[in-house]
């Protein structure tokens, strides 16, 4: 590798050093005890799936770099070179790890791995070894909000197309199907580009009466999967700036965990409340804004609990209450709430696709679900839906994967 | 397929959920030569903004979109 991009690499790796993470970097005694706290390890037990193996990768590089006894004896001990080699294991390290951070809740000393991989995805994106796929989605979302009015024409055609299915959801009286563009709305609601993220939501909001908004901007955030903490932050804020110009109260998240999460934690406080899905629902459900049938989705249904809005962001029992005036045949998945394994899709690992990997890696998460006995399982995530969806075709589950709000929106009723 | 544009490769990506269809396409272009066309037949209405979007960032050339009962479809030139 040449000198200069070394010291590219070098710089970026020290950009990332601030006193939490030279702790995570310092404290590690390599107990263990994160091994088995990983989808990954629980399904597969290589060493190479344990938490601390991928955050060893990055932590010999900082003792060569960042320690005095690297710097003056970089033969000695465990300090590893930045060479092309070590580029390629922390390829193999980040993008094994869906940054779900179980191994955190776990670990003596609170040790985030998802953090520790950050350095990995920021050295990778420096050595353009980073995704091409996740690069180019990120490039994508900042395009659009750089000339949103070129894309605005098509996107209202396309919105106007699906209006017709989310009258068929709510047949009440509702002045709106899907508003764009309302100054003054409660609620800017940010979907995914697909029409399943848009028809159930709509439905209920329209339900609801409440006053709101679709954004122009799909929800996910792919600089964050990529590690980019630059375009992660341009690709939010194309959001809020839409909410800011819409003078809106309340942003309200799809079920996308990772945007959820990068809105409600990662970008700082916001002039309106951020929101996610499930808590909308929750809130409309208690203050009788709208009416579900309980039982109207026959069988016994289970919840996924997405790592990033659930443990990383708090949303626990809200979609559980929603669960509850659905059905009365609920069973909980164990473990679950914050200590629910990972599905093994996030990270950007669906769009990566790769599914030798995520199918090896799901065994666990498929074992905890054929326990419940449910025959579906919902959840509040399209990383953890798309990857659900695929361990049923390839373990042939047989548990049909439905989102929470997919859920709602069928079984409305009229008041 | 159009009576003026000649089509080298054609792309099902129907049903397919986002960001899947434009990852598809991402890496379908490359299995084409530069000047060929690429076309893509998706349902997913978030691809009318996220293919331009893509087009631009990637430097290829969408030459038609069509819509008919949703199908959305894509006429798409490799440029480089």
């Amino acid at each position: 590798m040449e000198k200069e991009k070394k010291e590219k690499l070098l710089d970026l790796f020290r950009s990332k050093l601030d006193r939490p993470m030279r702790y995570y970097l310092d404290v590690c005694t390599r107990c263990g005890i994160c091994k088995d706290a990983c989808f990954a390890y629980a399904s597969v037990p290589k060493a190479e799936y344990t938490p601390v193996w991928r955050a060893e990768v990055v932590r010999k590089i900082y003792k060569r770099y960042f320690k005095w006894t690297g710097k003056l004896f970089p033969f000695l001990g465990e300090s590893k070179e930045i060479d092309d080699e070590t580029m390629k294991q922390l390829y193999d390290a980040a993008y094994t790890c869906t940054g779900c951070r179980r191994c955190m809740m776990y670990c003596p000393f609170g040790i985030d791995t998802q953090a520790i991989q950050s350095i990995a995805k920021l050295l990778l994106i420096g050595n353009e070894s980073a995704p091409e796929e996740l690069s180019m989605l990120a490039d994508a979302s900042i395009e659009k909000g750089k000339q949103l009015e070129l894309y605005k024409a098509s996107f209202v055609q396309a919105i106007k197309n699906l209006e017709k299915e989310v009258i068929s959801k709510w047949k009440g009286e509702s002045d709106q199907v899907i508003p764009l563009d309302v100054e003054g709305a409660n609620i800017l609601y940010v979907a995914l580009a697909g029409a399943h993220s848009i028809i159930p939501t709509a439905s209920i909001l329209n339900a609801a009466r409440e006053n709101w908004t679709l954004s122009f901007f799909e929800a996910v955030n792919f600089g964050a999967f990529v590690g980019d903490p630059i375009k992660t932050q341009m690709i939010a804020k194309r959001i809020i700036n839409e909410a800011i110009r819409l003078k809106v109260k309340e942003v309200t998240i799809c079920e996308c965990g990772t945007a959820f999460r990068v809105m409600k934690h990662l970008v700082g406080e916001q002039p309106f409340k951020v929101s996610h899905v499930a808590e909308v629902m929750a809130r409309y459900l208690k203050e009788d804004r709208i009416k579900v049938e309980r039982d109207r989705i026959k069988g016994l249904i289970t919840y996924h609990d997405p790592c990033q809005s659930t443990r990383n962001s708090g949303v626990i029992e809200e979609p559980r209450y929603v669960l509850q005036q659905l059905t009365s045949n609920f069973a909980e998945m164990t473990p679950n709430r914050e200590y629910n394994l990972c599905c093994g899709g996030g990270g950007g690992l669906v769009a990566l696709e790769n599914e030798p990997f995520r199918e090896e890696t799901g065994k666990a998460k498929v074992n905890q679900i054929r326990e419940t006995g449910a025959t579906i399982v919902a959840t509040g995530c399209e990383n953890c839906h798309t990857q659900l969806k695929f361990l049923g075709e390839r373990y042939k589950t047989g548990v049909k994967v439905e989102f929470l709000t997919n859920l709602v929106a069928n079984s409305l009723v009229l008041e | 397929m159009s009576d003026e544009i000649k089509v080298s490769k054609t792309m099902d990506l129907k049903g397919l959920p986002c960001p899947q269809p434009v990852i598809k396409v991402n890496k379908g272009i490359k299995e084409i030569e530069v000047g060929q066309i690429l076309e893509a037949i998706t349902t997913d209405p978030g691809a009318l903004s996220d293919f331009p979007a893509w087009a631009r960032t990637s430097g290829n050339e969408i030459l038609k979109t069509d819509q008919e009962s949703g199908l959305i479809r894509f006429l798409i030139k490799r440029m480089k």
